[in-house]
């Protein structure tokens, strides 16, 4: 039976168990809804619960286990002789699933019966050729043992899902009957399904921190693959990036790490000024009008996709800057000779910011008690000697957390640096020189067409695991600031 | 109490420092306070009784023009103190400010050290000439804000970590330091326990030798403690005004009657 068939009949017949549920309690509560403990929806949803949840969990688990105890089998069954020269493993295995897949195919389409499949012979026949007319295009000749282990494949894929069909339709049932035996006036129908409610929402919470380990854990594995390949002192403690294919790359993070550091350093230095004069203005004298358009307007610069700002880095900003401090420009000073420098990215990085600083401090300046203003206002300070000397040392805990949390995505952002940085990985102090930054790098490692073995490729994981923690320090940092500064006024 | 208290308003009696002349507010649409004329006696304690919601505060804050921070408050007539209009164009809010004190009905010291909570009004409007002043100001006001033995030794710790009592009393400290002529006094004592509550109201006497203090409260006991005069708000109207003897014992209005003995409110 299909799989999708498969889960449309569990959940029919769990649709059918919520009516079925809800009638049948109402019934035995002789429609009298005060004599039941819980609301009908309960009951019907109890037994909708009970009839879904154990087969679709088992459908799951049986979805997971299955290819792998299968290929486990079948790996058993290829000796090491069977394996020709130049081959591996991984190679014939599969082989051994493309040629049972093709024998699928032919027999779902009617092209050979089942007997005759498992009739087949690879001496005798030509497997490539018949599987060739079906649409099935193999490398090579089939042989005997693959055929034969693709066969036994085929089999116990067919036999696991018939299998796979009956335990969890069987275990649908078995719920049904369960719940509907329990559907009675004095079930706690309610309580079973709050419980349900807590376990889905745990499962949700639990399933997205999972994936950050998840995540971690799989650039950790290639990041020890890399370190196997490369010396871990010449990533960490080397002062050249330079990649090639012969063999002895020279792969450092720290002229990457430099112009990281760079780049976010001059965005920051734009970003938080302007933010935070901005966020004192709307949230200090700017009326609700102002503040109802203005508000708005600024968040809208969240919203735009960073590919955009790196556009603009690249056609309007780093241009502007060119005819400002190039050979020829207004300012004569010869200093930048192309669009693409660590000023231009670091200048549109900062502009892509300044809603991040702003609105994290705008909320943080209005948690500061307006009886604190009051008390200065009233002492006979202006609004600015408020601001000043009141209000910004009041929230400077959260502003500062805010700035850090406003570095960590300047050090975590591509594609505005891929546009608008430049590709040379060098140490200088000159803004108007390009440089690259440990995402950019990390995008043009993983997108050649090296070998994905090779050192070159894989120290893109030891640069994102990298990036990883520095960012997550910076977040952990801020958010231990911001929250310090919340227990003051709460 | 009463009697040297009455002995006292008997000699300012002519003496008015605040004068309001048909004070109405509105906050937006709402008419908060109608038509209130009163006149306030310098170096003297008047009270501002009434239920909650009846614009004593409003009015209050309508006297170092507080009003003028929230957007949707106006105020019309007349509020005159020694005879100058403060609502007069002239006037900058800013400077009013400075000669009318204000302490809050929740103390606000702000996060800094007592010593800069102190020095913060005088540093704004350069009453020292130089720290030995400074220092001296400080000290100055810390005792007339009957703190300065609690705090004399940590001047220097965060006014935030003081109790609720020893905070409202540095807020008092710190008002008098920029040497102001009216204090403003809104519900001081509404966040603090009956102890902290005794100093405060012994201070609130001790400062009448100096200030002509305007105190909101929502006691009637207080009131009765610490003001020579006292007035009866009720929905935004002046009901009664007199000294505060006379308003305790033998109100005129039938609604202070209620109120004082608890009928409405």
């Amino acid at each position: 039976m299909p799989l999708s068939w498969l889960v449309l009949i569990i959940l029919a017949l769990a649709a059918a168990g919520y009516f079925i549920g809800r009638i049948r309690v109402l019934k035995l509560a002789g429609g009298e809804i005060r004599a039941l403990h819980s609301l009908p929806i309960y009951y019907g949803t109890n037994v909708a619960l009970s009839v879904a949840v154990p087969a679709l969990a088992v459908l799951l688990v049986w979805l997971l286990a299955q290819p792998t105890l299968i290929e486990r089998t079948i790996t058993g069954m290829i000796t090491p002789e069977m394996i020709p020269d130049g081959s591996n493993l991984n190679l014939v295995m599969s082989d051994v699933r493309r040629v049972a897949d093709g024998l699928n195919t032919a027999i779902s389409s009617g092209a050979m019966p089942v007997a005759e499949v498992d009739a087949m012979d690879a001496t005798v026949v030509d497997v490539r050729a018949k599987l060739g007319a079906l649409g099935v295009a193999l490398g090579q000749d089939v042989r005997p043992e693959v055929l034969a282990a693709a066969k036994s494949y085929r089999s116990a894929a067919v036999t696991g899902n018939a299998l796979r069909a009956f335990v969890v339709l069987a275990l649908a049932l078995v719920g049904f009957v369960v719940s509907m035996s329990k559907t009675k006036p004095d079930f706690r129908a309610r309580n079973v399904v709050e419980r349900a409610v807590l376990a889905f929402l745990m499962g949700a919470a639990s399933l997205a921190i999972l994936t950050t380990v998840g995540i971690v854990l799989s650039m950790l594995f290639e990041t020890i693959n890399f370190f196997g390949l490369h010396d871990w002192r010449d990533f960490f403690f080397g002062t050249t990036w330079a990649p090639n294919f012969r063999g002895d790359s020279e792969l450092s993070i720290l002229p990457l790490l430099w112009g990281t550091l760079y780049i976010s350093f001059i965005a920051l230095l734009v970003a938080v000024p302007v933010g935070l004069f901005a966020a004192i203005y709307l949230s200090e004298y700017a009326g609700p009008k102002t503040r109802a358009i203005a508000k708005p307007l600024l968040e809208i610069l969240a919203g735009i996709p960073t590919i955009v700002y790196g556009l603009f880095a690249l056609l309007t900003v780093g241009p502007l800057l060119v005819n400002m401090f190039g050979q020829s420009g207004s300012l004569g000073l010869g200093w930048m000779s192309g669009a693409t420098s660590v000023l231009t990215a670091g200048v549109v990085m900062g502009i892509m910011l300044i809603p991040f600083v702003s609105s994290l401090s705008d909320d943080i300046i209005n948690a500061v008690p307006q009886t604190m203003r009051d008390g200065s206002l009233g002492l006979g300070a202006t609004p600015s000697e408020t601001i000043r000397q009141v209000v910004i040392p009041a929230a400077l805990p959260g502003i500062v957390g805010a700035i850090l949390l406003a570095a960590s995505r300047a050090i975590g952002e591509t594609m505005i640096v891929v546009m608008g940085a430049g590709a040379i990985a060098k140490f200088s102090a000159n803004p108007f020189e390009s440089m690259t930054t440990i995402t950019t790098r990390i995008v043009s490692q993983l997108t050649g067409d090296g070998d994905f073995a090779s050192p070159e490729t894989l120290v893109a994981f030891a640069l994102g695991l990298s990036l990883f923690v520095l960012t997550l320090g910076l977040n952990v940092l801020a958010l231990y600031i911001v929250r310090k500064y919340r227990e003051q006024y709460e | 109490m009463y009697d040297t208290e009455k002995l006292g308003t008997d000699v300012n009696q002519t003496n008015t420092k605040i004068s309001a002349r048909n004070v109405q507010v509105y906050y937006g649409d709402t008419h908060a306070i109608k038509d209130v004329n009163v006149d306030i006696d310098a170096k003297s304690v008047t009270a501002f009784i009434g239920p909650s919601g009846c614009g004593k505060s409003t009015f209050l804050r309508c006297i170092n023009r507080m009003n003028d921070t929230i957007d949707v408050c106006r105020v019309k007539g007349d509020i005159t103190i020694d005879g100058e209009d403060i609502y007069d164009k002239r006037v900058d809010p800013v400077q009013l400010r400075a000669k009318v004190g204000m302490v809050f009905q929740k103390p606000n010291p702000f996060p800094k050290s007592i010593y800069d909570n102190i020095a913060y009004g005088p540093r704004i409007h350069g009453l020292a000439k130089n720290k030995a002043d400074l220092d001296e100001i400080v000290e100055k006001s810390l005792r007339r804000g009957a703190i300065w033995n609690e705090v004399k030794d940590r001047l220097h710790a965060p006014g935030t970590g003081l109790s609720g009592g020893q905070q409202q009393r540095l807020c008092i400290a710190r008002a008098v330091a920029t040497e102001p002529e009216v204090l403003l006094m809104d519900e001081p004592c509404s966040a603090l326990d009956p102890i902290a509550t005794a100093q405060v109201e012994e201070l609130i006497d001790e400062l009448r030798d100096q200030f002509s203090v305007v105190i909101v409260t929502h006691s009637m006991q207080q009131a009765a403690r610490v003001s020579q005069k006292t007035a009866f708000f009720h929905l935004g109207n002046l009901v009664e005004y007199g000294d505060t003897s006379q308003i305790f014992t033998t109100p005129k209005d039938e609604r202070t009657e209620s109120y004082i003995t608890g009928r409405i409110g």
